[in-house]
């Protein structure tokens, strides 16, 4: 669905790019049970970390954060990460909520 | 993604169009997609599965693709009556809740451009804006004047077009005799009955921010009940 907050969230994106920063977007691409956040949901990422918008609830941010660090280091141009339930071996990754989702993170270039 | 594709999103969303971006997990490429507009070779297989996610609106993975569909469309407008103090709170909650806001006031000493920044703001008499502007059951009226003689014409309007929404600032006595008015002109229990008043959720509020806060409680639970976004 259309957000407006989105749009602000692109906007900055280009304007991320026009300043010579490296930028990563995320995106919320399907979801199972009772994941937060909807799809379309987005997030932006820059060579240093520097984040705007949010794909859940603060559950998996760190990791989606890590990875597109690593896409942009590794000059990759897409990856698709699954996000499953939590346990108790995936403390930083899981999902508290129960839920499942899947985010595509993508360079801009 | 592309700077060009993202640039292209931010100028279609200022034209007010629905469009589509569509994405191939499976390489990368990514585009936008209009109903008429031609597909690249990395979609043009999936065709039939892309139109049919756009004509309903339906976001996600395309069932057994790898195409990803994200569809943008004209958020719900909400007109309304009344440049007074409850609109300024009303407007900073609609802002984050994606709503199209038109505030209509004939008064043009309630009208202030430092009070309603970046809104559309016409300060005319409601039936000669509903003349110009398009409206239909996407739409949503809010009138807080409460004078009948500015409020009354556009709540006419919204029966008559058959808004989602519709709600009417006043007290109980204030909307007991509107009805009564609207009756006389013809309305049936049925449509006066669709009218919100008084208007918001009983919230127990009294200021100015929580009547604007009960107000939008209510047009929000109306909007996810009758339009459909198909986010699934």
């Amino acid at each position: 669905m259309t957000q407006s907050f989105n749009y602000t969230i692109l906007e900055e994106a280009i304007s991320w790019i026009e300043s010579g920063q490296q930028v990563a977007l995320a995106t919320v691409v399907q979801t199972w049970g009772s994941s937060p956040f909807q799809i379309g949901s987005k997030m932006i990422i820059n060579e240093k970390g520097k984040f705007l918008g949010s794909v859940s609830g603060g559950c998996v941010e760190t990791s989606v954060i890590t990875e597109c660090l690593e896409l942009i280091k590794n000059k990759n141009s897409f990856k698709k990460i699954d996000f499953k339930v939590s346990n108790e071996n995936a403390w930083d990754v899981g999902l508290a909520c129960g839920g499942e989702m899947t985010v595509f993170i993508e360079q801009i270039n | 993604m592309k700077i060009e594709t993202l640039k292209q999103i931010i100028k279609k969303n200022s034209l007010n169009e629905q469009f589509a971006i569509i994405t191939n997990l499976s390489n990368g490429s990514s585009e936008i997609f209009k109903i008429g507009s031609s597909l690249s070779k990395n979609f043009i297989n999936f065709k039939n599965e892309i139109e049919n996610y756009y004509n309903l609106k339906k976001s996600g993975i395309i069932n057994n693709t790898e195409i990803f569909i994200e569809n943008y469309f004209k958020p719900v407008e909400v007109i309304i009556v009344g440049a007074v103090h409850i609109t300024q709170y009303l407007i900073e909650f609609l802002k984050n809740l994606n709503f199209d806001i038109t505030v209509i006031d004939p008064r043009e000493y309630f009208v202030t451009k430092q009070k309603f920044q970046n809104i559309k703001i016409i300060s005319k008499w409601p039936e000669e804006v509903f003349k110009k502007i398009r409206t239909d059951s996407n739409t949503a009226l809010i009138t807080l004047t409460h004078d009948p003689k500015i409020d009354e014409p556009a709540l006419k309007h919204a029966l008559k077009k058959k808004f989602f929404y519709i709600g009417a600032l006043g007290s109980k006595k204030t909307h007991k005799n509107r009805c009564k008015r609207l009756k006389e002109d013809g309305f049936n229990n049925k449509e006066i009955g669709s009218i919100h008043g008084p208007i918001g959720l009983d919230i127990g509020g009294k200021s100015a921010p929580e009547i604007a806060l009960s107000i939008v409680a209510q047009l929000v639970s109306e909007r996810n009940k009758t339009i459909k976004f198909n986010i699934e």
